[in-house]
This record gives structure tokens, sequence and C-alpha cells, in this order.
């Protein structure tokens, strides 16, 4: 089966030179052909994107933008919708993530874009989202506008489904233009949703582009750099700073590194009642999207003392991870992945060997790993893919010097523990950067409206005019019905 | 023991009863025997696998904990590889660690740890590293002028490569053969006075050393604007990559730039793959395609492996490389290789690293994590 990706609005597929990128999973195989535009191509659509933002989608009440984005989001949710079906079927053989975790994670992912959700992410960043539309009376006196960028430049990568919908979503919203460049990884659902909104609005379609270069391609690159005024970018750390030593210094640079997400275990939650069921979630957490996601936790502390001790809960944790794999197969793993895999387990067995306080479980053919440690361990990366470290700590806020020192790299982390607790150890962990606490269960799931890296999403991207309070003052002196 | 074939029975034995100076006895014969049946290296394996069960704590243990002993260990193919990140953490020494007459360690800078391998002796490593050098590189000629760019072993006495290349220049050099990088690094000046000799004189010259010592070296000439056309014979062996030491070049263009300055044909320039953590080598058969075919001397197998399960890839597929040396007698024979690779017809191909996988999406992985530690 062959696809197009992309969005090219105003230009012709016999016009554009294609690159074709072949996937294979689960027994099938799909290509891709994305488009790779021309230095002139890319400087024409650029400036269409950009003129028919100004002229059409800042025009627009953003109650209307919202109500246009729901419609296609309803579209993406209605399992009956062609384009709904085509990404059920395409997005496991695309990602290799399994069938059941697209289909799952789809649905919760973009019922997180529905109207109310949208209108509670407007409102957690603009205290008044009318600044959008219009000037609005400020606090200090004066009114404000909020304005997007005139053209924004979205880098997206990784192969986790959707995750370019979340800072395309927040461009329509501030009236950007939006030019996207899909992840070879996963190039499809982009362009989808852009050819959904087309359908819905033909005006709306032609404000936004999804494009494609090969990562780390710099000439092709620095074309959209070079038009964009502000710049989203996903990535490692490498791939970051070579994008931001090329990008304007008058463009505003956002970027989204690589981040390690961790999890928490109270005594509180350790007895024999609850730790089964919270072993099920951690389980869970791990498992879903195969530990690719910022949020997924790659390490457990578990605190000591508890009926269920942590040695237990890491095989209470292993036995979900088991059922897991064989209802949720792990996917097919490249060489350099099952590299990682191996190698990051047999330097835990060897650890071991001479240790009585270090223990692998499972056998290196199970589809997970897990190692369980009693002395405290500094955070660190796991070797992905359903393997987890679950260490011993004596108490919750000994897990705090244990990750501090990450702290660029910190985000999400999952706490199990009671109310008192859950703040205390909140308020240590979001001093040491961790910048979002989420149930077990949840890690992957972000509800609507989350602080992406502890950001105002839709904040960041506008710039503030203000009419100070003097000129509307002096405008005053000179109004027709002046006395 | 009636139903116990004979090979089994002989492992039993030696179990308890091989010295070292009997091991390395038999491996000089079996170097020495010119080939190999199947069964000859199964036998053999077999027995150093013993040996080394016995006598290498560390890799007892880690056989142990893969399920394998000398008891359940039947093929050659069960013998457990070790990763070589293990040669980082673990001692694997069948002798006692001080009684090693040389430790040859990696180069390898990560987390500041370099991996180790203890030699009781060098008889094994050297009849290993000559007979095999003669048979693919000098191919028939007796002693050839060598130029050698790499640092010498009493500059580098851990480096493995050192010491490859001072026995090459000295068992296989023919006189005014030379070292070229010394504490001043690269003499390009030296190096060009012994090319432009060596073309006036119309015998056969062979420069050898470090991948990117000779990027540097085609760097300076290609600055100068020399290039040369060695006699008929000449030939070049490069080795290990560039390793962050020089630009990194593709691999038909950094033979397309060699047989240009040099005027080596590519089927001459020929390239060896080794590792501190083998005694033996592979060549291949020069560059004039790449990858071209690498393969090893009778005493070494190799496997493709799914690198999580351990087991053996069918023939054409990719995975990581297993090599089974059995001249590496005194630390673990059976490594398990970060270098990915695909079986062919009369041996394998190197695919590159597959150390340092990124991941898909957007969590941090080891590498990036690991060099963010380095700073």
């Amino acid at each position: 089966m062959n696809l197009f990706a992309g969005h090219l609005p105003g230009i012709a597929a016999t016009e554009v030179e294609w690159r074709r990128l072949d996937f294979s999973a689960w027994g099938e195989g799909v290509t891709v052909d994305v488009p790779l535009l021309s230095e002139a191509q890319g400087l024409a659509l650029a400036a269409r994107v950009r003129e028919n933002a100004r002229s059409y989608l800042k025009t627009l009440p953003v109650a209307e933008i919202v109500a246009t984005i729901d419609k296609a989001i309803a579209r993406l949710l209605d399992r009956e919708d062609p384009l709904r079906r085509q990404a059920e079927a395409l997005l496991p053989v695309v990602t290799g993530y399994d069938a059941e975790t697209v289909r799952l994670g789809l649905s919760g992912y973009l019922r997180t874009f529905r109207a109310p959700q949208l209108q509670r992410f407007l409102a957690e960043d603009f205290a008044n989202p009318g600044v959008l539309d219009g000037f609005q009376p400020a606090m200090k006196g004066g009114f404000a506008r909020a304005h997007g960028p005139e053209l924004l430049l979205h880098i997206w990568a990784g192969n986790v489904p959707g995750l370019s919908l979340w800072s395309l979503i927040s461009g329509l919203l501030v009236k950007a233009g939006s030019i996207g460049k899909v992840a070879s990884a996963e190039p499809l659902l982009a362009g989808w949703f852009a050819q959904i909104l087309a359908e819905i609005d033909p005006r709306l379609g032609e404000c936004l582009a999804i494009v494609w270069w090969k990562g780390g391609d710099a000439a092709s690159e620095q074309v959209w750099l070079n038009q964009a005024d502000t710049i989203v970018a996903y990535g490692g750390n490498d791939a970051l700073a070579a994008i931001r030593e090329r990008a304007p210094i008058t463009a505003r640079f956002l970027t989204h590194g690589h981040k390690i997400g961790f999890g928490v275990v109270s005594v509180a939650a350790l007895d024999a009642r609850k730790a089964g069921a919270l072993a099920r979630l951690c389980a869970h957490d791990a498992m879903r999207y195969e530990q690719q996601g910022c949020y997924s936790p790659q390490m457990l502390f578990v605190e000591r003392g508890g009926k269920v001790s942590p040695r237990e809960f890491a095989e209470m944790v292993s036995r979900e991870l088991a059922a897991f794999a064989r209802r949720h197969p792990r996917r097919a793993l490249s060489v350099a992945e099952a590299a990682g895999v191996a190698a990051w387990r047999s330097g835990e067995e060897m650890r071991a060997f001479d240790n009585e306080g270090r223990l692998v479980l499972g056998d290196a053919e199970d589809g997970w790993s897990v190692v369980q440690v009693d002395a405290a361990e500094p955070l660190a990366p796991s070797g992905l893919n359903r393997t987890l470290k679950i260490v011993a700590v004596e108490s919750l806020d000994a897990v705090v010097p244990l990750v501090a020192p990450f702290r660029s790299f910190l985000q999400s982390a999952a706490i199990a523990a009671s109310p008192e607790e859950l703040f205390r150890i909140a308020a240590l962990l979001g001093e040491a950067g961790v910048t979002r606490i989420a149930a077990f269960g949840t890690m992957t799931a972000p509800e609507a409206g989350w602080h992406n890296d502890g950001r105002f999403n839709l904040l960041d991207l506008v710039t503030i005019t203000e009419i100070e309070h003097s000129a509307e003052l002096a405008a005053e002196a000179f109004a027709p019905y002046v006395d | 023991m009636p139903g116990i074939p004979p090979v089994r029975e002989a492992l039993r034995e030696s179990v308890a009863d091989v010295t070292e100076a009997q091991i390395i006895e038999a491996l000089l014969g079996f170097i020495d025997q010119g080939e190999a049946s199947e069964a000859e290296f199964e036998r053999m394996a077999l027995a150093v696998f013993a040996y080394q069960f016995a006598n290498n704590q560390s890799y007892r243990r880690f056989a142990i904990q893969r399920g394998r002993t000398t008891l359940t260990v039947r093929n050659w193919r069960d013998i457990p590889a070790v990763p070589i990140t293990a040669f980082k953490d673990l001692t694997l020494s069948c002798c006692a660690p001080e009684a090693a007459e040389r430790i040859f360690m990696t180069s390898g800078t990560t987390q500041g740890l370099r991996g180790r391998s203890h030699h009781p002796t060098l008889a094994v490593w050297d009849r290993s590293m000559l007979v095999n050098f003669r048979r693919r590189f000098m191919q028939g000629t007796k002693r050839i002028r060598m130029g050698i760019l790499f640092p010498d072993e009493a500059a580098m006495p851990n480096s493995s490569l050192a010491r490859y290349l001072a026995l090459a220049q000295r068992e296989c050099g023919a006189a005014g053969s030379a070292g070229f990088v010394g504490p001043q690094g690269l003499d390009v000046v030296g190096v060009i006075a012994a090319l432009t000799q060596a073309e006036a004189s119309g015998e056969p010259y062979a420069l050898l050393g470090a991948s990117w010592s000779f990027v540097h070296l085609l760097d300076a000439l290609t600055g100068q604007g020399r290039r040369f056309a060695l006699p008929e014979g000449s030939r070049i062996l490069d080795t290990g990559g560039f390793k962050g030491q020089s630009r990194e070049m593709g691999a038909d263009a950094f033979y397309d730039a060699l047989s240009a300055t040099f005027g080596v044909p590519r089927n001459l320039c020929i390239n060896m793959y080794g590792m501190t953590e083998l005694s033996t080598q592979f060549y291949d058969d020069g560059n004039a395609v790449c990858p071209p075919v690498k393969s090893g001397p009778h005493w070494i197998r190799s496997r493709v492996v799914d690198p999580v399960s351990g087991r053996d890839l069918a023939e054409g597929a990719t995975g990581v490389l297993v090599h089974h040396d059995l001249a590496h007698f005194n630390c673990a024979s059976a490594i398990l290789t970060e270098d990915a690779g695909v079986m062919v017809e009369g041996g394998f191909k190197l695919l590159g690293r597959v150390d340092g996988a990124d991941s898909k999406g957007c969590s941090l992985a080891v590498e990036e994590f690991l060099k963010a530690a380095r700073g």
C-alpha cells in the first residue's frame, strides 16, 4: 500500500519531488511518499501560508477556531470515519506499536482536544481568551491584545502517534500560520488532520502546510528556519542545538528535548490489597508506547517498610508486564534498539553477580525486563522498550537528591502516596525540576490543558500589544466629541 | 562412559586437568594445523570453554547466570557470549591479573572505564596475528617496506593495535620500514619522503595504520596537492574507523581517496577488523565494493544473533555479531560485540555500530544521558 503524506495548499502533487519511506510491522508493509520541496517552492508556500493566515485565520474569533478543531477531532474520534479507520490500520504498521495501543492511545489523546478541553486549554494560559480576538482591558490599566506568530514552524520528532497535533493545535488557537515538518518515524497523522480541517473549512486549510525534509538536512531546513518568526522543535539536545545554531536570532525558539519519567511509591500504597492494582498501573505506564514518550517511566522509587517490600512489588510489576506482553506484545525492535535492551540488561546482570541487593527479573527472551535494586541509585535511563528499574528507598524524601542532578531532563513523575505526602513530595520534586505529577496509569496521557515541560504553551507563542493608559487618555483629547 | 560421545568425555576430563601450559600448546598446534573442520573447531572450543569455566571466576558466574555450564553446553554455538562492555566492569582472566605479561586496553573513554584483556603470554596472540596477517595481507610476499601510521609499542604499551603493527613491521617489514607517528604527531614530511622514494625505487610499498590517521594524511597531502603512484604490488591496510579522531568519511569516499592519492587500487586497500577483546583479526579481500565480505582464520568463527535472545539469525538477516575466538583463551573466547552485521557466503559484512540507539520518541535514552553526564 502506498500513501502520500503532507499538506501543500496551492501546490499540485505533480509539481513536487517525492521521497519514499518504507515501513513494515506486524506482517504488513506500507510505503509513504513524503514531499521534498525545492527552495523556490518552500519560499512560495511559506509566503502563501503567511498571507492566508493574515487575511483569514487572524480574522476568525477564537471560538470559531475552537469549533472547527472540535469538528475535526470528532471525525478522528469516530471509528467509522474513513480517515480514522486508515489511522487505526496504518499507524501500527508505521510506528510498530500494537493496534490496541494505537487505538486506545489515539482516542485518549484526541479526547483532550474537544471543545470543552480546548476552552480549558485557553483558560489555563489566558485569564481572558478574548485577548486573542481584540483589545481587552488590562488589570494594570490600558488595553492588551495577544498576537500569534505570522509563521510558526513546527519541527516534530519521534513515532508517538499524534504528538504533532499538540503544537499544531496550539498554533491554530493563537491564529498562527503554521508549517509543520513531520518526523520520518510518523509522517502521517499531521497531514490527515490538516486534510480534515481543509474539508471542514477550506480557507482554514490554506493557513497551514505539512512538509518534510530529512532530519539533519541543514540546507532544506535553513529555508524554513529563515521564514519563521517562531520555531517549536522536538528532539534530542544535539539535534536541537544544531537547529538553534541555524535559526535566525530574531526568531523565538521553543524546544522540547528528550525527558526521563519516573515514579514514586509510598508505603501507604504498599499493602496487600492495594499493591496489586498499583503494580498493574505501573506496568501499564511502562508498556504504553514502549517507553518512547517523554512522560514514560523508566525508573520507580519504592519506599521500604511497607507490608509489601520493594522486591515483592518488583515481582508484582514483573508479573503484570508479563501479562501485558501476552495481550499487547512488544513491537519488533530494530537491531540498535534490541542491542540497547540487551546492553542494559546484561550490564545489570554483571552488577548483580557480586551483589545480593540487585536482582534481574524475567528471562532475557521475555518482552520486558525488571531490575530491582536495594541500595539507593540515582535516576538513569533504562534500556527502554519495557525495561524498568525499581529502586528501594528509605523514605520518599530520599528520592529528591537522586533525581535533582538531572533537572534539565525532568518532566513527569507519578506518585502513589497519601494526600499529605503527595503535596509535600510534589513540592520537593517541583523544586528539583519536575513539572508534572500524575497518578500511575495516566503517565502517558497528560490531561487537557497540560503545561508541556512546565511551559505556558499558548502564552509562549504570542506577543502582547498594549495600549497604555496614557495613550487612551491622550486619545480623548482628539475625540470629535471633545469639548 | 557409555552413551557419551568421546568429545564430551575428553571435555569432562579437561575441566579439572588442563593447565595453562597445555591449553597454550594445544592452541599453538591448532593454529599451525592450517585448517579445521566444524567438529575440530567444536572440540577445541569446548575445551577452551571448559578451561575458562574452571579458571575464570567472573566468566563462570556469567555462564551460570545464563544457565550454561560445561554440563549443558553441547556445541560451540551454546557457549555464552560475554557483552564487550563486561570487559570494563569485570576482570575476565583465567590467570591472576598481576601474572599477565601484557594487558591490552580499549581506547574507549565512556565513563572513564577501559575494557581490559589480560594475556599471560603473547605467544598465542602473536602466532594468531602473524599466521593470519601473512595469509591475508602479505599474500605470499615475504617482506615489504612498510610505513606505519600509528604510535609505536613503547608509546602505547596497552594498545593491541600498536602491538599488531610492531609485529607486522618486525616480522614482515623490509629494510627501510618506519613509523611516522611520534610524540609530535604525524610526520607528513617523513611520509612524503618515503612515498617519493618508494615511487622512484619501483619496489612495492605498504602503508598501515588507523583509518583516522589516513584521513589526516589524506588531508595533509591534498593541502599540498601531492599525489603518488606507488609501484605495482603496493598495498594499504587501515583499521578501526574514525572514532572522532578525524572527520568522518563514507567508505566509498575513503577508498576512492586512498586509491587516487597513493595509486593503490581499491582491491589492494584492505581493512582489518580487530578488537582489544579478541586475539585474532578479520580481513576483507580489498574494498573494490563496500561493504566487503570479512572473514577470519580457522580458529575464529562468527555468528549473527538477536541481541535480546542471543539466538542465531538466519543468513541474510541483520543482527549483532558474536565472535568466538579460540586464541583469546585467557579471557572469554565468545564475545557479543556492538557491531551490526549480516552473515553472507564466505564470511560476514559489517554494517556499523549499534551502540547508542536513540529513542524513537521523546524519551531520554542512555547514550544522550551519558553524553550529558560527561559534559
